[in-house]
């Protein structure tokens, strides 16, 4: 009864600070989600490669590569946001948003705005797929008879690229198919 | 044909032993219930549609429970209905006491590549617009053409994306709307989908072989465009021939669909549907008319209807039982989907 009270009280406390989470928005009105973080340790050209390297590889189901300089990248992506609870749900939608990183010495930022979100629902066979093909921005204010779900829908988003942000973070800092030459370290015998 | 089919499962077999994907997805629950009240102006049932039967009773529907899930590339889909929408009204051996659920989906379904996938089972008929599962139509009842046409098709078939604008699908199956087949793998079926531009999408289905009082073949265009975020517009038309001049139908609807807010949209289905002529004797000719409101709020959706019915042959009745050529209805649903 206890574990079942414990688990009851987690998932309520858990629910309750996805809800408090909601995107800030950028200066045109719509919502971003911006980190800067410190990179003493990698290079700029490192960093970029490694950034690049997540778009184009680690995630080229979902992203799409638009652009690319010597500091920055743009790309475009898509991400499916469920509907769960506890280990059972199913997909609710789907959000696309723009991607933009870009790199300095000791340092890079990246965001993702422009989010769109198109609505799924069961097809024939059972599956889950989009219900049409002009999506909604996020930002957007729902009418009343639909604003709980919606709120919902921006709660979700949120916690989804939360967490792609960290796996983002994670990625640039211990990618191994983009490392920083190592110095080769030689004992020299004519400066002493 | 066994060679065929042995061929595939050889092929399918050895293809699921070289892969080694681990990839599982959450196990996907999903469904819907709904319940509908309908009156009839002539006081007793009198149009033809599959569901929403009873006059002057709040009435059920059915409740629709699915399971999905995805290991690697296999995959499988059970879909479960329970009430009168899942069993006698759409279930043909469900009448005789037999069943007492309705199996909507029950296949397995492997991707062999991004491109390249095989379904074998039980699964919703690739024909016409309209569905079983009240959340997948706009329109509470259904059309002529959805009312006669197959519901679902046990077999198995393959299908091919060549793009997100193209693929095609031709698969073997078992005659209509039956978990065993009573003439044998007797049927051929093939769809081509086509993309033209973003947000129409248009499905060329054609089925031949047992069916819906005999051998025949169907031939069936069903294609929707969401020409703006407010405007929708769908066309079904489809042509059914028995072999031996033994009846068929003809018939086409057309959908278009206005979303006046996120929460309030309204639809009107027109149609027009012919039985072919058997023997001489010319078959039923009807136009019908069905003016719908979807009404939402979060998963509940409820679904005012209008509809109006006409045939010259006067197949209706009116209060007084003689026979009539206009019938009309009204009918409020709610459909919960989750």
């Amino acid at each position: 009864m206890r574990y079942i009270l414990a688990i009851a009280l987690s998932v309520f406390v858990t629910s309750l600070s996805a809800q408090e989470k909601q995107f800030p928005k950028d200066e045109t009105g719509k919502f971003i989600y911006y980190k800067v973080v410190d990179s003493l340790v990698l290079s700029k050209t490192v960093l970029l490669e490694r950034a690049k390297n997540f778009v184009v590889s680690t995630n080229k189901k979902t992203m799409k590569l638009e652009s690319s300089t010597d500091t920055s990248i743009l790309a475009k992506g898509k991400m499916i946001i469920d509907k769960t609870i506890l280990v059972a749900g199913h997909p609710s939608g789907e959000v696309s948003y723009d991607f933009v990183f870009e790199a300095r010495a000791g340092k890079y930022r990246y965001w993702l705005t422009n989010f769109v979100f198109i609505p799924y629902q069961r097809d024939r066979y059972g599956n889950f797929v989009p219900k049409t093909t002009i999506g909604s921005p996020l930002e957007k204010s729902a009418d009343k008879l639909n604003a709980g779900s919606w709120k919902d829908i921006q709660t979700r988003t949120y916690a989804k690229v939360a967490k792609f942000g960290d796996s983002f973070k994670k990625f640039l800092a211990t990618d191994k198919k983009n490392s920083e030459p190592v110095k080769k370290e030689t004992v020299s015998t004519k400066k002493w | 044909m066994k060679k065929f089919l042995t061929a595939i499962f050889a092929m399918a077999s050895a293809s699921c032993a070289l892969a080694q994907e681990t990839t599982t997805s959450p196990l996907e629950i999903s469904g819907s219930v709904d319940t509908y009240f309908k009156y009839d102006f002539a006081k007793q049932p009198n149009i033809g549609t599959s569901f929403a039967s009873d006059h002057n009773s709040v009435s059920l529907g059915m409740i629709d429970l699915v399971l999905k899930k995805k290991t690697g590339k296999a995959s499988f889909v059970g879909e479960l209905s329970f009430g009168p929408r899942g069993q006698e009204q759409s279930l043909i051996d469900a009448s005789s006491g037999t069943s007492s659920f309705h199996i909507q989906n029950l296949y397995v379904n492997y991707d062999f590549t991004d491109q390249f996938s095989m379904t074998a089972g039980y699964m919703g008929t690739f024909i016409g617009y309209e569905v079983i599962s009240p959340v997948g139509n706009f329109n509470y009842s259904t059309s002529y053409l959805f009312t006669n046409g197959p519901f679902q098709n046990a077999g198995i078939k393959a299908t091919y994306k060549f793009s997100d604008k193209v693929s095609l699908m031709a698969g073997l199956f078992n005659d209509w709307n039956v978990y065993t087949a009573t003439r044998g793998v007797s049927s051929i079926g093939g769809q081509l989908m086509v993309s033209p531009v973003e947000g129409w999408t248009a499905y060329i289905n054609v089925l031949s072989g047992a069916g819906g009082g005999g051998y025949g073949t169907i031939a069936d265009l069903t294609t929707a465009y969401q020409i703006t975020d407010k405007f929708k517009l769908g066309l079904n038309a489809a042509n059914y021939d028995i072999n031996d001049d033994a009846g068929g139908y003809a018939g086409a609807a057309l959908y278009p669909q206005y979303a006046f807010t996120d929460a309030v949209a309204l639809g009107l289905r027109g149609e027009y549907f012919k039985y072919k002529n058997v023997g001489g004797v010319e078959g039923d000719k009807y136009t019908s008319v069905t003016l719908t409101a979807n009404i939402k709020s979060g998963g509940l959706t409820f679904i005012p209807e209008l509809r109006l019915d006409h045939s010259g042959t006067k197949p209706f009745a009116k209060e007084n039982g003689m026979a009539a050529p206009n019938a009309g209805q009204f009918s409020l649903a709610a459909v919960y989907a989750f």
